[in-house]
């Protein structure tokens, strides 16, 4: 009996561990993109900027391989049967933000677009909001499955910084589609904003369903 | 002691049998449903401490329905229980939540009447009061439960899936005292109109093993319910976990626990004993409804929630049910035995 006890409790902290784990490579991603960014803008495709992003690609990669261990273990050890649905979007939608840092990176990487000096500082406030807004999404995430009290605090910071980021993506936009760049560099340019940008409504629509998750998760 | 006991105790078997279909789900019903725990794992536990619950604290409450009628014959005992099972067959096609002790007590009222016995006002009044009292107290305790769980899940921040194996430990603890109060209490419904005409003898194994004839007429029903929860029970079980009561894991071990409490309250000799040795009032023992305590204490959480959850319809269909469960038994009781009489030629009472 005591076995069996201890046995369930430590896959019970194994599985802990590798939620809290999947958590961190969110956080990780975050500041990873938001330091790539800043070198790009100074240095382009320099060695750190590729070693950067080869970083963030591994990021990527072991949150992909977490999220299918934990939806792995929900389902095959039965646990949480009445969240375990919210719980996979949840997660999936967490792996969706990851995903997106290492394709904007990596768009860099690519496409190397020319970005005037007037926008770095603008680019680099909008990288900063949205790496900022993915960092309270997984920090209202962990609370869900913790500290149901802290989620609504998380929550009305992703809101209010998904709000400034808009606002930010948008003047970004409109400057320089007034400036006198060709046509196919404010498009290109526009593009990445917008992929910028997205990542912040991507966090935003996992926070609506957090917390409906919320109100069903509290007895 | 011939084969016609056994044809006579029938009814209660089928009774029981119907017992325990219907009033495991209120026990491990969400929990099964919900997939926290097996049904094997539910049915072997449940069958387990209904039997313990039923031969070791089962008299106290058989003892109260005792005190109301005292059925002397078996053919009496047999068509006493019929009437009670015929009677839930009936209230199930109408979708009352049914209760076996109104069933049960109308059924000896029935007898009563037909035999020309007194029926102990006191006693029937005090029963009566405990079937009202029964989901107001279940749904209290339930209140009370569920506003200390909700504060300790929101301040201990224990992880979401540490909460659901301490849930699914909960839950099978919770199920297995819900199943000894059950048979601690309910053993009454099936098998009390059989106590005063038991020609069944003690057992003794060594020195250390004896059942009563009683205990061995409880251990008769206790495997019958058991039968019942093995071979019928997990139809129910499943409508109970996703469609009657739509309720989390968690509340689900409020109102189990909640229940049983109720159940053990009204069937501890112990507990009784003990509360009157220190000048405390005692609840009388008396065989109450598991269905209409799981009713009240799902009722506490929804007051406990705000109320908007109250189905006000279901109260009126248990209150309703208080009246008309005994007084159709008592019916059918007293019809049946006159044909039993009259056209079998059966002694239905001494």
């Amino acid at each position: 009996m005591f076995h069996l006890n201890v046995s369930i409790f430590s896959r019970t902290k194994s599985l802990e561990n590798k939620i809290d784990l999947f958590h961190d490579k969110l956080l990780d991603g975050a500041m990873s993109f938001k330091k790539a960014v800043k070198i790009f803008l100074n240095e382009q495709r320099s060695e750190e900027y590729r070693k950067l992003s080869k970083q963030i690609k591994q990021i990527e990669h072991d949150a992909d391989n977490l999220r299918r261990d934990i939806e792995n273990r929900l389902y095959s050890q039965n646990l949480i049967p009445d969240l375990r649905a919210n719980v996979l979007q949840l997660v999936e939608n967490l792996d969706r933000v990851i995903n997106k840092f290492d394709e904007v990176v990596y768009s860099f990487f690519i496409e190397q677009p020319e970005i005037p000096l007037e926008y770095h500082g603008r680019i680099n406030e909008l990288c900063d909001q949205v790496a900022e807004c993915a960092e309270n999404m997984a920090k209202a995430s962990r609370a869900f499955f913790r500290d149901l009290s802290s989620v609504r605090d998380y929550s009305q910071k992703v809101y209010f910084i998904e709000h400034e980021t808009d606002l930010s993506s948008g003047n970004l936009r409109r400057a320089i589609f007034e400036s006198d760049m060709p046509l196919a560099n404010k498009l290109q340019l526009s593009s990445f904003i917008n992929q910028i940008a997205d990542i912040a409504d991507i966090a935003e629509d996992f926070i609506d369903e957090l917390l409906i998750f919320t109100i069903k998760r509290d007895i | 002691m011939d084969l016609s006991f056994f044809l006579f105790l029938s009814s209660g078997l089928f009774l029981g049998w119907s017992l325990g279909a219907s009033d495991a789900s209120n026990i491990f019903g969400t929990a099964v449903g919900t997939k926290m725990v097996k049904f094997r794992t539910a049915a072997v536990i449940s069958s387990f401490f209904i039997i313990i619950g039923a031969v070791y604290a089962g008299s106290g409450a058989s003892q109260t329905l005792g005190h109301l009628g005292s059925i002397n014959t078996l053919p009496g005992a047999f068509m006493s229980a019929l009437a009670a099972a015929l009677t839930i067959y009936w209230m199930v096609e109408l979708s009352m939540p049914i209760s076996t002790s109104q069933a049960i007590v109308g059924a000896i009222i029935g007898w009563n009447f037909f035999a020309g016995k007194p029926t102990d006002i006191s006693i029937l009044s005090q029963i009566v009061g405990t079937w009202i009292f029964c989901p107001v107290l279940s749904g209290v305790i339930s209140v009370l439960l569920y506003l200390s769980v909700r504060n300790i899940v929101r301040k201990s921040h224990i992880h979401i899936i540490r909460q659901d194996c301490y849930t699914r430990i909960g839950l099978i603890i919770a199920g297995a005292f819900g199943a000894y109060a059950l048979g601690a209490n309910n053993i009454a419904n099936v098998m009390g109109v059989f106590v005063e005409a038991n020609p069944l003898r003690e057992i003794r194994l060594g020195s250390g093993f004896h059942l009563s004839g009683t205990q061995v007429l409880f251990l008769i029903g206790g495997i019958a319910i058991s039968v019942g929860v093995s071979t019928y029970s997990q139809k129910v079980m499943d409508t109970v976990g996703h469609g009657v009561m739509k309720m989390s894991p968690l509340m689900a071990w409020v109102v189990v626990v909640s229940q049983s409490v109720v159940l053990f309250l009204f069937a501890s000799q112990g507990l009784q004993q003990f509360l009157l040795s220190h000048d405390l009032p005692a609840l009388p023992l008396v065989p109450v409804s598991s269905s209409q305590a799981v009713i009240g204490a799902v009722m506490g959480i929804g007051i406990a929630k705000g109320g908007h959850e109250l189905n006000w319809n279901l109260i009126g269909k248990i209150a309703v049910g208080w009246i008309t469960t005994p007084i159709i038994a008592a019916l059918i009781c007293y019809v049946s035995l006159f044909f039993l009489q009259n056209v079998f030629g059966q002694v239905v009472y001494q």
